[in-house]
C-alpha cells in the first residue's frame, strides 16, 4: 500500500463557532501504480485533501502513512525530503519561479536533493524532452504559453523520478486543446509505472480515469473503478 | 544542496531586481563612503597637525633664566646650562639660545626693509640667534654647505645658515655659499642652506602661517656682540631664553627635574627668598597631547556620525528584505513543496542580504576611496588614502549588517508552512 490514510480531519478553527471541517473523516487507499481522480465542487475539500497527501499541510487527527512509513510523526526537514523525493506537484497556476528559466525551474528540485551537476543535466534534459520542451530551456515562464508552463512544471515534478504525481486541476488554467495535451502526457507517466493522482471539479475528465473518488463537504461519497477507453 | 549553487540562486535573484536592489545598497553605499570620507579626513588633519607641530620641534623645553647682576652680553648662564646639558648627553639632543633680532637685512639691493610684510610668500626672514646645536634643537638639516659650528660659536665668526625660503628670497636659485650679508651693516658670511623644515607643498590655504618655520636667519648667538659695536638700538637686550630638545618624551621629564634643581642653585629662587635671579622651565609637550586627544576626539565623533548613516543603510536592507519575504511568499511556498529545507530558504535569504552588502559594501569603498582623494586634496592639499583597518573594518561592518539585518526576515520566510505560502498572491 503506497498511500493509507485512516480517519482524517483537518478542523479549522475548531471548538469556536466558525468552525470549518475541511475534511471530516476521510480513509483511503491507493496502490503502487494506480491512476486516481479526486473529483468535487470546490469548497468539497478535495484541495485540502490534496495537501494532506502532499505533506504540504498535516491533519488535524487521523493517520498517515505513505509507503508505510507514519508521515503525522515527521519533523519539518523530513516533511522536505518526502516532498522532495515521493512527490511530485503540478499545480493549478504552474508555480513556476518568475526568475528562473524554464530549465533552472526543472533543476530545483534535483538541486535541493543534492543530485551532482552531471547527473542533473542528463534528468533535467530527459525531463524537458519528455514534455516537448528541451528547445524552450533558457525562456523564462513569462515567455511562455500556458500550456508550455504547465508542461515545464510536469517537467520539474517527474525530473525526482517520484513515484507519485499529485497534480491539482492541472488543466484548469488551461484551454481544452493543451489541456488535453497535459492529460496525455499524466497518462503517459501512468503507463510507465508512476501512480497518478488527480484532482479536479470537472467530471468529463474524471470520467477518463480507471478509478474515481468523488468527495463532498468533506467525506468520500463514492469510490469505484470504471472502464477507460484509453487503456 | 551546495554553497555554489546557492549563491548562484541568490545572484539571479538579486539581477531580477536590479533597481531596486541599487536603491537598497545606496544605504549601504552612501554610509560606508561617509565612514571612510570622514574618519581618513579627520586622521589626515590629526597628522598634519602633529607633523607641523613636530616640525616645530618636540620634546622641546622652553627654559628662561637670568641673574638680576648680568651685564647685557653676559652669557654665562648659558654657557653654565651648555655644560650641564653636555653631561646628560644621553638624555639631551641639544641646547641653544632661543633669541631673535629685528636687524636690517641686506644682500645687494634686496633688503628687508622693502619687503612685503602682508604676504607670507614675501615676508622677510626672522633672524635667529642661536647655539652650533640649534638645528638639532629645532628640526633644522643642513641641504647645502655647513651648520654652525662650536668654533664659530666660540670664535665670534661672523657666518650665518639660511632656511630654505629665507635663501630663496634673497638668492633665488643663485648658491648662496660664500656671499656677505650685512645685518644692521655688519657683514656676515653664509655658510650653510637648511632644507624645508615643514614641506611647503602640503600647506593649505589656513597654514601658510607655518611657511616662516622655513623663513629665517641663524647667527651665532655671540655674534650679537659684533651687532652691538656695529651700534644698532633694533638689536634686543641680552638672551635668557633657551631652548633644550630631549631625546623623548620620558627624558623630557627627567630633564625638567634635572634643570629646576640646577637652575635653582644656579640663579635662585624668588619663591624662597634667595633672589638674585630667575627662572622658568616650560614644556609644550603637555599641549601638543591636548591637540591630539582632542582631534582624537573630532575623529571619533565624525566616525560615529557617519556609523549612524551606516546603520540606517542596514536597517533599510532589514525593511527591503521583509518586503522582498513577503512578495516572495509564494516562491517560498513553491521551493518548500519542491523539497526546500528550512535551512536552504534560510541561507538563501542570508545570502541575498550579504550579496547586497557585500556589492554595497565593494562599491562604498570604491566610492569612499574617491570621495577622500578629492575632499583631502581640495581641502588639505595632501593626497591621502584610507588605512587598511578602517577598509576592512567597514567592509565587515557591512557584511556583518547584512548577517544581522538578513536574519529576521530569512528567519521568518523559512518558516511558513509551505500550503500557507502557496496561497499567498
Amino acid at each position: 500500500m503506497l498511500i493509507d490514510i485512516k480517519d482524517v480531519y483537518k478542523i479549522y478553527n475548531e471548538g469556536e463557532e466558525r468552525e470549518v471541517r475541511a475534511l471530516n473523516g476521510v480513509s483511503l487507499n491507493i496502490d503502487r501504480g494506480e491512476f486516481v481522480a479526486v473529483v468535487g465542487q470546490s469548497g468539497s475539500g478535495k484541495s485540502t485533501l490534496m495537501n494532506i497527501l502532499g505533506c504540504l499541510d498535516i491533519p488535524t487527527y487521523g493517520d498517515y502513512h505513505l509507503d508505510g512509513q507514519d508521515v503525522t510523526d515527521l519533523t519539518d526537514k523530513q516533511l522536505s525530503h518526502v516532498r522532495n523525493k515521493q512527490i511530485g506537484f503540478i499545480f493549478q497556476g504552474f508555480n513556476l519561479i518568475p526568475a528562473l528559466s524554464a530549465y533552472e525551474n526543472v533543476e530545483l528540485p534535483l538541486i535541493y536533493q543534492g543530485v551532482k551537476a552531471s547527473i542533473r543535466r542528463e534528468r533535467v534534459q530527459d525531463a524537458l524532452e519528455r514534455v516537448s520542451l528541451w528547445d524552450r530551456r533558457e525562456h523564462k515562464p513569462t515567455e511562455m504559453s500556458g500550456g508550455q508552463q504547465q508542461r515545464v512544471a510536469i517537467a520539474r515534478a517527474i525530473a525526482t523520478h517520484p513515484p507519485i504525481i499529485l497534480a491539482d486541476e492541472p488543466t484548469g488554467a488551461l484551454d481544452s486543446k493543451t489541456g488535453k495535451h497535459v492529460l496525455d502526457i499524466l497518462r503517459r507517466l501512468y503507463k510507465e509505472g508512476t501512480t497518478v493522482i488527480l484532482i479536479t471539479h470537472d467530471n468529463s475528465i474524471a470520467a477518463t480515469a480507471p478509478r474515481v473518488i468523488r468527495i463532498s463537504d468533506g467525506q468520500i461519497m463514492a469510490d469505484a473503478p470504471q472502464e477507460v477507453d484509453w487503456l | 544542496m551546495n554553497l555554489k549553487q546557492t549563491i548562484k540562486l541568490a545572484a539571479k535573484s538579486i539581477g531580477a531586481r536590479k533597481g531596486r536592489t541599487f536603491l537598497t545598497m545606496l544605504g549601504v553605499i552612501i554610509g560606508l563612503a561617509a565612514v571612510i570620507i570622514l574618519v581618513t579626513y579627520a586622521s589626515g588633519t590629526t597628522k598634519q597637525m602633529m607633523e607641523l607641530m613636530q616640525s616645530m620641534g618636540t620634546n622641546q623645553i622652553q627654559v628662561s633664566a637670568y641673574k638680576w647682576s648680568s651685564r647685557q652680553d653676559d652669557d654665562s648662564v648659558f654657557n653654565a646650562l651648555y655644560n650641564y646639558c653636555r653631561q646628560m648627553d644621553d638624555l639631551v639632543v641639544g641646547v641653544t639660545p632661543s633669541q631673535s633680532c629685528w636687524a636690517t637685512i641686506q644682500y645687494g639691493a634686496k633688503s628687508s626693509r622693502t619687503m612685503d610684510y602682508s604676504d607670507y610668500d614675501h615676508y622677510p626672514p626672522e633672524v635667529y640667534l642661536g647655539s652650533d646645536q640649534w638645528a638639532a634643537c629645532n628640526n633644522a638639516k643642513i641641504a647645502k654647505g655647513r651648520d654652525l659650528t662650536y668654533l664659530d660659536v666660540q670664535g665670534n665668526n661672523q657666518v650665518c645658515v639660511l632656511g630654505s625660503r629665507a635663501a630663496k628670497l634673497f638668492f633665488n636659485y643663485a648658491d648662496p655659499i660664500g656671499e656677505t650679508m650685512t645685518f644692521d651693516g655688519v657683514p656676515f658670511t653664509v655658510i650653510g642652506v637648511y632644507d624645508e623644515r615643514v614641506d611647503e607643498s602640503t600647506l593649505t590655504e589656513d597654514n601658510q602661517w607655518y611657511k616662516q618655520q622655513n623663513n629665517f636667519i641663524l647667527l651665532p648667538y655671540t655674534a650679537i656682540r659684533a651687532l652691538k659695536v656695529g651700534g644698532s638700538s633694533s638689536v634686543s637686550s641680552y638672551s635668557t631664553d633657551f631652548v633644550v630638545k630631549a631625546k623623548n618624551s620620558a627624558a623630557s621629564q627627567e630633564i625638567q627635574a634635572r634643570l629646576e634643581g640646577f637652575l635653582k642653585t644656579l640663579v635662585g629662587d624668588a619663591k624662597t627668598g634667595s633672589s638674585y635671579g630667575s627662572y622658568n622651565i616650560y614644556s609644550q609637550d603637555s599641549y601638543i597631547d591636548s591637540t591630539k586627544e582632542a582631534s582624537q576626539a573630532q575623529q571619533a565623533l565624525l566616525g560615529g556620525i557617519a556609523a549612524i548613516s551606516l546603520i540606517v543603510g542596514g536597517i533599510g536592507i532589514m525593511n527591503i528584505m521583509l518586503v522582498t519575504v513577503t512578495e516572495r511568499t509564494r516562491e517560498i511556498g513553491i521551493r518548500k513543496a519542491i523539497g526546500a529545507e528550512r535551512k536552504n530558504i534560510i541561507i538563501q535569504f542570508l545570502i541575498e542580504a550579504c550579496m547586497i552588502c557585500g556589492i554595497g559594501g565593494i562599491l562604498g569603498i570604491l566610492v569612499g576611496y574617491a570621495g577622500t582623494l578629492i575632499v583631502c586634496k581640495q581641502t588639505l592639499g595632501i593626497i591621502l588614502l584610507p588605512s587598511y583597518g578602517i577598509t576592512v573594518g567597514s567592509f565587515v561592518i557591512s557584511v556583518g549588517l547584512g548577517i544581522v539585518f538578513g536574519l529576521y526576515p530569512a528567519i521568518k520566510a523559512s518558516g511558513l508552512q509551505p500550503v500557507e505560502a502557496l496561497r499567498a498572491e
